[in-house]
């Protein structure tokens, strides 16, 4: 096949012997050589691609934690405060008042034919309308009194449905489950507070549940990564060992050649709590690895262990929150956790394992060394994922054991502010993500968005790296800043490292897969606050061009 | 209304054990299981009449769920069987906030039967300790409506008190010390017309009952002050009660008690009630029924 050139405007590859050049040559997806036009030209006759010879050239980032649901949350019409890239380009613009939101569902409403079909919208979090009353059924009902309306909420705790939706389910005030909003005289206003109330509308839930599923969710996803530059993106906790019927469709929609995006899928081994037989399900992952194609990888398995720290599920060593009472919520049996662990380590899998409280990252940082007194494996990469609170005590043991760290810097910035005041205090806050410390003890570590929970987009989990910064304005822990060179290893050749993937992808190099971010900027000459706002054209999978609809 | 019990308790505190108990007394009860893993239960081969991964059906219409789509889709699948279950007992992870999974029996179609906590005599107070799971032990203990003191045989009986009075700074609901998991199952599961002989087996030994009939008719006030009087002496509470509009149905299971007015008029109250023999009093009961539920009879 042909010899394609990629001139650009400058390469950064991430190849410390070549760290700049302005040509990359391409074959069958493959990278020949990267260097000047004279370097490269030594390949062979070669066809000049010259799209981007005003543009940067970087590796394509790698997401080490995110989830389909990135994209599974946006089937649904979106009602958030802040406007919402779409996959397609375009941008859903924030609800900021009442009358905008019953405006919005009033359309959607109206989009639908079946008239017995609910309508279910997401996004929508009374945290921004302090000034106004609590939204309740009385507003919805405004909408429509006939059509079933629930609103799902940004933070996926919280509810909204009118009064159709709950006489549909028979939700009546009589009911005593905990999490129905009431009105002062006991009368129910609508509002449904976490998973068992809110699953009193059980149509609605399913409607939720499902959107994850559907096709349209996974080339959405791909689409939303090459928006931003992503090639390789996790999904973190997949399905295909609890729900096989899924593997075969994301096996065919991510086959064909114009879907942009390789996943790499974590799945989770079973539910949580479950006492399933891990060799078995340890079995299972090797005989699903054998399955994988070039753009479907398997390359281990996600474990939770907590919660959250702004939900206060997360396990915080003592003297563990701030303010705020304490719900705590481990997700694995402490005692069958080295069980559950040994299976998957002693057959070579990589395990990531999601710890958001420091507590959990003990059981999860002693589980490691224990296995690893049975069974040594040196190269085994295993990750904790968010690791958001881990001490320095920790670090240091995680870097003799060879532990990496999955840092979650979007919370600096989407919840910095609420850890200094409220969940953790201002001593801990400031050493939130200590991405410094980790490059000081040793622990090789990625950051992540963890999309949907914050949007997918690598330059802006570089930018919170790299800035610290806060919506007040606060930086939290000057000292953890690093610098942009090092947040860009880190959503490139460290996150596929995380993934014993960095061998094909990561860097620009001869011998790698052609995968690129396009961006319009240099993200390590402008200034370092300006490199979340960068604009990206899109990117190139395995040698093959997918712009973002604006480039096209 | 289909009765819902979670069972909860962390690992090793029997839990396994007392399903599998569960599934061999069974009589006549069409229960449905909700568990993590079919792999500890044992289920009679001879039993089973379909299974897939999902469920295991029993030719005597009980059915085996396990939870690999969900929690929420399972119980859907349940209460959406022709015909449902009569009773749903979840058997919680270990680590599970059984209060929060108690929650799910105050929705439609399902009745919250009780929060049955199990705890291993040997080593509960350790965990109650324990670096990672003292808060979600603790938070267990609490949440209960009847604690299971299982494994007591591997400790001494003085320990036995201890760790009863040390639960009670806990919680005040009943506390059954047992071995093996041995609970009888009108406790857990319906009281139906063979409890008696139910309890008549010698290795209930330490469970007394008390019956109670009467032809008065009492107010659902008077029904709430009986239940109010009942003490932790009595773990599990049952009956009909004939009201001035029509009857009342009574539900207790240690600290849980439930009232649904039923439109069916019944010539005679019924009421039947189990406890622990070393403070069970049938002449008190009969004293505060009297008392609260036969005012019509005794102005």
């Amino acid at each position: 096949m042909t010899i394609k050139v990629f001139a650009a405007k400058k390469i950064l590859t991430m190849n410390p012997a070549n760290p700049v050049c302005t040509h990359v040559a391409v074959q069958d997806g493959l990278i020949l050589g990267a260097g000047t036009l004279d370097e490269v030209a030594g390949w062979g006759e070669y066809e000049l691609d010259e799209t981007f010879t005003n543009l940067v050239i970087i590796p394509g980032f790698v997401e080490a934690h995110a989830h389909i649901m990135a994209a599974g949350i946006l089937q649904l019409p979106y009602v958030g405060f802040f406007d919402r890239k779409l996959a397609d380009g375009s941008t859903a613009p924030g609800i900021k008042s009442y009358p905008a939101l019953i405006e919005k569902l009033k359309t959607e409403e109206a989009k639908l034919e079946d008239p017995t079909a609910p309508l279910v919208a997401a996004g929508f979090d009374p945290i921004y309308f302090p000034d106004e009353p609590r939204l309740t059924r009385a507003h919805l009902d405004q909408v429509s009194t006939t059509r079933a309306i629930y609103l799902h909420h940004a933070s996926g705790h919280l509810a909204t449905a009118n009064t159709a939706m709950l006489e549909r389910n028979g939700v009546t005030r009589d009911l005593q489950i905990e999490g129905l909003g009431r009105s002062a005289d006991g009368d129910l206003d609508g509002e449904l507070r976490e998973p068992p109330a809110m699953g009193t509308c059980r149509d609605a839930m399913r409607i939720v549940h499902f959107a994850n599923s559907t096709e349209s969710a996974l080339r959405d996803f791909g689409a939303m990564a090459r928006n931003v530059g992503i090639t390789t993106c996790t999904d973190l906790a997949g399905q295909s060992i609890l729900v096989p019927k899924m593997l075969s469709m994301w096996k065919e929609v991510t086959a064909e050649e114009g879907y942009p995006l390789r996943i790499a899928q974590y799945n989770i081994p079973a539910i949580p709590g479950a006492q399933a037989d891990f060799d078995a399900v340890a079995e299972q992952f090797l005989e699903l690895q054998r399955k994988a194609t070039e753009k479907l990888r398997f390359p281990g398995a996600k474990f939770v262990l907590d919660g959250s720290i702004q939900g206060f599920s997360a396990l915080i060593k003592p003297p563990s929150y701030y303010r705020g009472v304490d719900h705590g919520q481990l997700l694995t049996v402490p005692d069958q956790f080295l069980d559950w662990l040994r299976p998957f380590h002693k057959r070579g899998l990589n395990v990531h394992m999601h710890c958001n409280g420091n507590l959990t990252q003990d059981l999860a940082i002693d589980t490691v060394e224990k296995v690893l007194r049975e069974d040594p494996w040196l190269d085994h990469r295993h990750t904790i994922t968010h690791a958001q609170l881990t001490t320095q005590a920790q670090l240091r043991k995680m870097a003799k054991l060879g532990l990496c760290a999955n840092f979650f810097s979007n919370h600096l910035w989407y919840w910095g502010d609420q850890h200094y005041a409220v969940t953790v205090g201002p001593e801990r806050a400031n050493a939130l993500e200590p991405c410094a410390s980790a490059i000081r003890e040793g622990v090789p570590f990625s950051v992540h968005s963890d999309a949907g929970v914050t949007p997918l987009g690598s330059l802006h989990t570089m930018w919170c790296a790299v800035n610290r910064l806060t919506p007040s304005g606060r930086v939290l822990g000057e000292i953890e800043k690093i610098s942009p060179y090092e947040a860009l290893k880190a959503v490139t050749i460290n996150a596929a490292y995380q993934m014993h993937l960095d061998d094909e992808i990561g860097s620009i190099e001869a011998g790698k897969k052609a995968d690129f971010a396009i961006l319009k900027e240099d993200p390590l000459a402008v200034d370092p606050l300006h490199i979340k706002d960068i604009e990206v054209w899109g990117s190139v999978l395995i040698g093959r061009k997918h712009p973002a609809p604006w480039s096209k | 209304m289909i009765r819902y019990t979670v069972l909860g308790g962390y690992l090793g505190a029997g839990k396994t054990t007392l399903l599998n108990y569960i599934l061999k007394h069974n009589d006549g009860i069409r229960f449905a299981l909700l568990i993590n893993d079919f792999g500890d239960i044992n289920i009679d081969s001879a039993l089973i009449e379909s299974e897939d991964e999902q469920q295991i059906n029993l030719a005597n219409g009980c059915v085996c769920c396990n939870l690999s789509d969900g929690f929420f889709a399972a119980l859907e699948t349940l209460r959406t069987t022709v015909p449902p279950p009569q009773h749903i007992i979840v058997e919680a992870s270990g680590v599970a906030n059984v209060h929060n999974l108690g929650q799910y029996g105050l929705t439609r179609d399902l009745e919250l039967a009780g929060i049955v906590v199990l705890a291993d005599a040997e080593t509960i107070q350790a965990k109650a300790d324990d670096k990672y799971v003292a808060q979600t032990i603790r938070r267990q203990l609490i949440a209960a409506d009847l604690i299971v003191l299982n494994k007591t045989d591997l400790v001494d009986e003085d320990k036995v008190a201890d760790l009863a009075s040390w639960i009670g700074t806990f919680n005040t609901c009943p506390v059954i010390a047992t071995t093996k998991s041995k609970v009888p199952l009108p406790i857990l599961l319906d009281m139906t017309a063979n409890d008696h002989k139910e309890l008549s087996d010698p290795s209930h030994a330490h469970y007394a009952s008390w019956k109670y009939e009467s032809e008065a008719a009492c107010t659902d006030q008077d029904i709430h002050r009986f239940i109010d009087s009942l003490g932790e002496e009595v773990i599990r509470c049952k009956g009909l009660l004939k009201t001035e509009t029509g009857s009342t149905e009574v539900q207790v299971v240690g600290t849980r008690h439930e009232t649904t007015r039923r439109a069916i008029e019944i010539e005679r109250s019924q009421l039947i009630a189990i406890g622990l023999a070393h403070d069970f009093s049938a002449a008190r009961l009969d004293a505060l029924a009297q008392q609260h539920l036969a005012r019509a009879q005794n102005p």
